[in-house]
């Protein structure tokens, strides 16, 4: 048999890494293409999983334990894929790497951020806090090495973190870098965004302070969040004792999304949890279509009804405004069991705003077709090429290890060649 | 409660989609239509209710109800539906059963609300107007009533009128006793009810609520408050001549009340509809174009302004052939929108009028 | 391999300034009982110098090193020196970023982690890892329907040899039974024809593939290749060795008759498979007098999402009754097809499939609370329901009602059955053969041969399916080279079945070739020890057999347990349970971790406190704690232990005898939702520690100097107060009566 040929994936979140890990352990070289500068994906930002409430920094803490003891494995970070060509078995692939102005010499002392006297919004946390240009997302973040913020980094004329640097880890003039490979098979893995809130005019238009995503809402419940884990309201840091989920905040809705997102059900009643167990006496109110927690996370669904303090109620809200003098918010919608159109005001609104494919903005090079929501269609891709996860519906992080474990295999068929 | 029993009727869904609400089926009962719109008292609001009893033929849920006359088409709802199901049009459709179910006799609204029949509906009227036998392209001046005397246009346009108000008051008073049947409310201030349903019709209130479709306001407040003034223009001539027995107001100078009535009217009414065509284009990317039903009225009263002003240019310039022909067509409209009142879109002057009243008095109002 | 000592000191990262390396050699050189000058410093020992200093030692004969710098979950690829035994000693997370600098703690600290470093690595040797002769690689798939036919299809593709077995005559399953598919590709609006004979064909025809239907499987013995089956067909039986098991075993309608109040036994009132049947004959009639059916409607949810029947949601019977709506209406234009339903659940991009089947005249839907099914005349119904949105109460006449019955796991009859035995056999004999004869044997699927019983065990309160406990990790099950496909799984859509089989495929390749390697599977999938018992010593208390989580020991004839070791995932779990403490690995043992408790310095004045930390959670959770820089008592020593279940009891008697002042399990939360990634780890730690708990009351040692802390690895920043909290309570106890002796 001739030597088996390498797999690359595009995208090194929790579906990425899941096919690197699992056709690498069955004997594949496997390399992993990352846009951003550290590994994990979107899951790194959750506080907890559904239906279990257990932390996502423990799959991954494994799946990198399997990067760092499989020598099959490797990863490019700050890396992006400019040109696929060729056909399954030998596919041409172009990689650029943008500098990271940091070096494998980083021991991840964090002496660079303390020296760092620029401050920039924290993209990790949606803006919700600050974080200088010499940075690292959070202190379970892999691989553990600082990064420079090309944007906001102010160069050669500050250099501050290059003389705090003990290890001559920091060069401000690395270049870009070209990468190319010859692979057998190509999966994609770029995951996905947050829908744009702002475009949900009436819901606010993300100009209402004390109204946040669900995922600021997880960064907001994140022990290394930007509160620390306290739900604590933007506008004036009170602790939230009232609050709404809006469910279908652009999703099922074909002015925006017109397909269901299907985690937000789960992940608005699991944040329900968040709050609940933080504040005694508060209360959560979720205004739904239709309550989809398909399979057994029904009985999650169930547990959360237990608690009375947490209510769910049929209607879609469609309008919110907000309180200037409180900063409170006051939500809108059709209790459509009680046939009444109520008004009501809480401390924070959360919108289970949807997922869009990274795709949508940002296209694989190479003949690959997608929707007009920009999902890739598994069935016109070329032989070779294979689609995980939420490139081609929304899915949670079980579907998505499903699907990467099963494209796997595929892979491995095509690299075998 | 008691068991309701429920009646699907795929005749009455079919149409309802074939009268404008083909998008009906689309919807998933959201209710982001009843939030966002701005009309709906909060008690038991609309239309989300009433879309899904569309989407199951429940015909019967919509005798004697208000709701459907109480939506003003502002389509704000049919904006922000995340399923295309286009709410407003939807309850527009409806209307139109409701039309069809209190304005007798019920073929007519058949025939009225027909493209196939809408042509002989026309052809008939104009044959009607012919018996008169002074329809011919006379010599000399040109003076429309050589060609239909003031006494003709009596003859024929006051009965019609007439028959289209008495159906009209009758398809109300039937409408009346069905939301009081429906509604469970017998009794209420019936007087104090019907002046607070003047000052809201009056001042248009409930239009300036809209949001997306604002502009719904100046069309429909412009094309409102022409037709009062070409009311006044008629009722004064009708005043002159057959009252107080004097000559024919219309034969005299421009600038008397008479005249400026019908000015301001025609000119009212004619940028009043076009306004109302403009919208429709403007939002059809959002809303659709809309109906035939809606269509019709709007096609009547633009053809009588039209003409209108055509025949009274023509005269002007002596074009004999041309402005008795236009005169013609102008006198065809202006009886089919008598004829018409209660069996096309028109209908909603009675309906609408009386659901405004009836929720007043059924104290349901909006606080 | 005779060892030659390299011990590496860096001065990096803070730890010079907290440590002084010269008051650490003389200590170190003298309990680790290394030569003083095999105790090397650098300045930067990760640096390319660093490195390379390290690096001249092994060319000069080094091959045991330890390393005295950052935590063993940084630096991996630098510090990774092939042939040589590697021991990493955190002594900068753990002393120079949370102890104070220079102070006598931190020097103790270090002292400690140094001496600890050395001892495991004198006590281990070089893994080597323990291939068994004879290994197939051949996959066994259970099961014909969409998961097995998929399994099979992408297992053989991938060049491996496939056994299919199936029970039915034919293959198939539900997919080969149904009138129209939903559809699987954008724009999703139209219905398809099924997909399932295509695969069917491919399946016979493949050269790697070889199927037996009409079968069953009898018997599976042995481990991950070596496993040993015996296919009975039509009486005659046949056997072969597999390497590992894709068990696609499927579903079963949920039972109907127990829906008697959903008018279930009513001539026209049928089920969605029974609709699918009469659909692919051609026509929609009622039952009762073959007249076609005009008013259909379709209960959703009958029998799921009911706490009374099935406590889940069945996945796929939304779209399957918009679907059936369509096979109505298509059928006859003046029908009705009206949908009773709790919810729409058609996630994803299945929405688009929803909104274009429901934008027909005569599908209508509403949402409702389906009461009860009435007669109405002439074999008419009546549905009643409540909270609709189209009234309260209502009621609608229908003159066929579908019930959309969900799913039901092949796994949860065998499963229930089994319970039942193991419930009945702890009330003794008399109780188990009564339950045995009056009980009747459901198939089974697997029939193992294993001491741990004949099945997968399913998830606990998982109703019977044979699902993952992980998010993260889909396919993990309790018996290693068995991995379950579909809706054995959870209950999913036939796409999704067919998504799920290639991973359990992936997965069990992955088996073979790990087995065939000698390295564990899943999460150790590295580790290329395994455990090593010393069977002289064996006494057979069959405490190992009972609590390995996954089954990997068997017992002999007379009782002795029997290592399957390609069953074994190396969590020590045995190690912790063997009360005669024979079980080793190379790299970690009793006596390893006992030597290393036993090496810690304890002075008369100064508290000491053991934590013992599990390395998957516990561990990073302690390091993340570190990067923040939060403080922990320096009185406290952490030691890494594979997992909870491994902490051997004897470890309490070495400590505490030692003169160590309090002991801390830390390990990962149990109970219904556990993290173990060895399934109860820290529970059964807790279990072993509150039966030693008893025997220090008894000694006049309080039992509160040890304590089982739960965490997981999010809580890193509430950790150290935990562990601080419990230095106090131990330092209000008083010291250790034993550290006098």
């Amino acid at each position: 048999m001739a030597e088996n040929k390498k797999v690359l994936v595009i995208g090194g979140g929790f579906s990425g890494l899941t096919a690197a890990v699992e056709a690498a352990e069955a004997g594949f070289e496997t390399v992993i293409v990352e846009k951003t500068p550290f590994l994990g994906g979107r899951v790194t930002q959750l506080n907890k999983y559904f239906p279990k409430l257990c932390p996502p920094n423990c799959g991954l803490e494994i799946n990198f334990k399997r990067i760092k003891n499989n020598a099959d494995i490797t990863f490019y970070t700050l890396a992006e894929v400019e040109k696929i060509s060729g056909r399954e078995g030998s596919y041409d692939v172009t990689i650029k790497i943008s500098p990271r102005f940091v070096n494998d010499k980083c021991t991840g002392c964090n002496a660079c951020n303390e020296a760092c006297p620029v401050e920039m919004p924290n993209e990790f946390n949606f803006g919700m806090d600050k974080t200088k240009a010499a940075y690292i997302t959070h202190n379970q973040a892999f691989p553990f090495k600082y990064v420079v913020d090309a944007k906001h980094c102010k160069g050669a004329s500050c250099a501050k973190c290059v003389e705090a640097c003990k290890y001559d880890a920091i060069h401000l003039d690395m270049k870009p870098e070209t990468v190319t490979l010859n692979v057998g098979a190509v999966v994609l893995a770029a995951g996905w965004d947050l829908y744009d809130v702002t475009k949900l005019d009436i819901l606010g238009g993300g100009q209402i302070k004390n109204v946040v995503t669900n995922m600021q809402m997880e960064r907001l419940a994140s022990p290394n969040g930007p509160t620390g884990g306290k739900i604590l309201r933007p506008s004036d840091g009170k602790e939230v004792k009232n609050i709404a989920f809006v469910q279908c905040a652009g999703s099922r809705d074909e002015n925006h999304l017109p397909y269901c997102s299907y985690i937000c059900c789960m992940a608005s009643l699991k944040q329900a949890t968040y709050l609940r167990e933080q504040y005694a006496d508060s209360k959560a109110r979720i205004f739904y279509i239709d309550i989809r927690t398909p399979g057994r996370y029904e009985q999650f669904y169930w547990k959360v009804k237990e608690d009375t303090n947490i209510t769910l109620t049929k209607g879609k809200v469609a309008k919110l405004t907000e309180d200037p003098a409180t900063g409170d918010v006051i939500l809108v919608a059709e209790d459509v069991q009680a046939g009444k159109k109520i008004t009501e005001r809480f401390d924070m609104v959360v919108l289970a705003a949807g997922m869009v494919p990274s795709t949508k903005a940002l296209k694989i090079p190479g003949e690959i077709s997608y929707t007009d929501d920009g999902f890739v269609v598994p069935g016109t891709l070329k032989k070779g090429i294979y689609a995980v996860g939420s490139m081609k519906s929304p899915v949670d992080v079980s579907k998505s290890v499903q699907d990467a474990t099963g494209t796997a295999i595929k892979t491995i068929q095509s690299a075998r060649r | 409660m008691a068991e309701q029993v429920i009646k699907p009727d795929l005749n009455f869904i079919n149409e309802v989609i074939n009268g404008g609400g083909e998008s009906m089926k689309k919807c998933f009962q959201c209710a982001t239509c009843t939030v966002v719109c701005n009309v709906t008292p909060d008690d038991n609001p609309f239309p989300r209710k009433e879309m899904v009893w569309a989407q199951w033929g429940l015909k019967e849920k919509f005798i004697g109800n208000p709701d459907v006359w109480l939506c003003h088409q502002c389509n704000d709802c049919t904006a922000y539906c995340p399923r295309g199901a286009k709410p407003g049009e939807v309850l527009g459709a409806i209307r139109k059963q409701s039309i069809k179910q209190y304005s007798a006799p019920a073929a007519l609204v058949n025939f009225v609300n027909s493209k196939a029949y809408i042509p002989i509906m026309f052809l008939l009227l104009a044959g009607l107007l012919s018996m008169a036998g002074t329809f011919k392209i006379h010599d000399g001046d040109i003076v429309f009533t050589k060609f239909a005397s003031t006494q003709f246009l009596q003859i024929v346009f006051t009965p019609v009128l007439l028959f289209g108000i008495a159906v009209g008051v009758l398809g109300v008073k039937k409408f009346w006793a069905d939301m009081k049947a429906a509604t469970g409310v017998t009794s209420g201030d019936l007087k104090g009810s019907i002046t607070e349903t003047a000052k809201e019709i009056l001042s248009h209130k409930k239009f300036t609520m809209c949001d997306v479709n604002a502009d719904r306001f100046i069309a429909h407040f412009l094309v409102f408050y022409s037709f009062i003034a070409l009311g006044i223009a008629t009722a004064l001539g009708v005043l002159y001549i057959d009252i107080l027995h004097m000559e024919s107001p219309f034969r005299l100078g421009y600038g008397t009340p008479v005249k400026l009535f019908g000015f301001i009217g025609a000119a009212g009414l004619f940028t009043g509809a076009l306004l109302m065509i403009n919208n429709r284009f403007k939002h059809s990317a959002k809303l659709g174009l809309g109906s035939y039903f809606d269509w019709l009225l709007i096609t009547i009263v633009t053809v009588i302004m039209a003409s209108g002003i055509l025949a009274w240019i023509t005269r002007l310039a002596g074009v004999a052939p041309v402005a008795y022909s236009i005169y013609f067509i102008h006198l065809v409209f202006v009886l089919s929108l008598f004829l018409y009142l209660p069996f096309s879109k028109l209908g909603h002057l009675f309906y609408r009028s009386a659901a405004i009243c009836f929720m007043k008095y059924s104290g349901r109002e909006k606080k | 391999m005779e060892k030659k000592f390299g011990v590496y000191f860096c001065k990096g990262c803070g730890i010079g300034e907290s440590v002084s390396f010269e008051k650490l050699k003389p200590r170190v050189s003298g309990k680790g009982k290394v030569p003083v000058d095999c105790i090397k410093e650098h300045p930067v020992l990760c640096s390319p110098e660093g490195l390379e200093f390290i690096k001249n030692d092994i060319k000069e004969g080094t091959n045991t090193i330890i390393i005295g710098a950052c935590s063993p979950r940084v630096k991996y690829a630098e510090f990774d020196f092939p042939g040589t035994l590697t021991e990493r000693v955190n002594l900068r997370e753990f002393v120079a970023w949370t102890a104070e600098p220079m102070s006598a703690d931190a020097q103790s600290l270090a002292d400690d982690y140094m001496v600890m470093g050395i001892l495991k690595a004198q006590k281990g040797g070089m893994p080597e890892p323990n291939i068994l002769p004879d290994l197939s690689k051949t996959i066994l798939v259970i099961g014909g329907g969409m998961s097995g036919l998929t399994s099979a299809i992408e297992t053989a593709n991938a060049g491996y040899q496939v056994v299919l077995v199936e029970k039915e005559a034919e293959l198939g399953g539900w997919g080969a039974k149904l009138y129209k598919e939903t559809p699987r590709q954008y724009p999703f609006d139209k219905l398809e024809e099924p997909g399932i004979f295509a695969r069917i064909k491919e399946v016979e025809s493949h050269p790697n593939i070889k199927v037996f239907k009409s079968s069953v499987l009898e018997k599976t013995d042995g481990q991950p290749g070596l496993l040993d089956i015996t296919i009975k067909t039509n009486g005659n039986s046949e056997s072969m060795r597999v390497g590992a098991v894709i068990m696609a075993a499927g579903w079963k309608p949920y039972d109907a008759s127990k829906l008697e109040y959903l008018g279930y036994g009513k001539p026209n009132v049928i089920t969605n498979v029974q609709m699918e049947e009469m659909a692919k004959k051609g026509q929609i009639i009622r039952p009762s007098d073959g007249k076609e059916a005009k008013k259909v409607a379709f209960i959703q949810c009958a029998g799921s999402r009911d706490a009374n029947h099935l406590p889940y949601c069945s996945s796929f019977c939304c779209a399957t009754s918009l679907k059936q709506a369509k096979y109505v209406r298509e059928k006859n234009g003046e029908a009705l097809a009206m949908v009773f339903y709790k919810d729409i659940r058609t996630p994803g991009q299945t929405e688009l499939f929803y909104k274009s089947m429901q934008n027909d005249p005569g599908i209508m839907l509403t949402k409702a609370e389906v009461t009860g099914i009435s007669d109405a005349g002439n074999g008419n119904l009546f549905v009643e329901a409540d909270n609709t949105l189209l009234g309260e109460k209502i009621k609608v006449e229908a003159d066929l009602v579908v019930l959309a019955t969900g799913i039901v796991p092949a796994t949860r009859a065998p499963q229930e059955y089994l319970d039942g035995l193991t419930e009945a056999q702890k009330k003794g004999d008399v109780a188990k053969n009564s339950y045995l004869e009056a009980t009747p044997k459901p198939d089974f699927i697997l029939n193992l041969t294993y001491r741990q019983g004949p099945e997968l065990p399913s998830l606990e309160g998982a109703s019977g399916f044979a699902d993952s406990n992980f998010i993260c990790f889909q396919y993990e099950t309790r018996r290693t080279g068995i991995y379950a496909a579909g809706c054995v799984r959870q209950p999913m859509t036939m796409a999704d079945a067919a998504d799920d089989a290639a991973g359990a495929a992936m997965k069990a390749i992955q088996c073979v070739e790990h087995v065939a390697k000698g390295i564990a599977v899943h999460p150790r999938a590295w580790d290329t020890t395994f455990p090593d018992p010393m069977m002289i010593k064996c006494t057979s208390c069959k405490r190992c057999t009972e609590e390995c989580p996954f089954g990997a020991i068997d017992e002999d004839e007379k009782g002795t347990p029997f290592y399957r070791l390609n069953r074994c995932r190396r969590c020590g779990t045995c190690m912790g349970a063997c009360p005669e403490r024979i079980v080793s690995f190379k790299d970690f043992s009793v006596d390893i971790v006992g030597s290393m408790i036993k090496s810690i310095e304890v002075d008369e004045d100064e508290f000491r406190i053991i934590v013992l930390a599990c390395e998957n959670d516990a561990y990073p959770a302690l390091d993340s704690a570190a990067i923040k820089r939060i403080k922990i008592n320096p009185k406290v020593r952490i030691i890494p232990v594979r997992c909870l279940g491994s902490t051997n009891l004897v470890w309490v008697t070495d400590a505490f005898s030692k003169g160590i002042d309090g002991l801390v399990l830390l390990g990962c939360k149990y109970g219904e939702n556990y993290q173990c990634h060895f399934v109860k780890g820290s529970e059964l730690a807790n279990y072993r520690f509150s039966k030693v708990k008893e025997t220090l009351d008894k000694l006049q040692l309080e039992s509160d100097r040890c304590q089982l802390l739960q965490i997981s690895i999010s809580e890193y920043d509430n950790l150290p107060k935990l562990i601080n909290d419990f230095v106090e309570r131990v330092e209000e106890i008083g010291p250790n009566p034993f550290k006098e002796f």
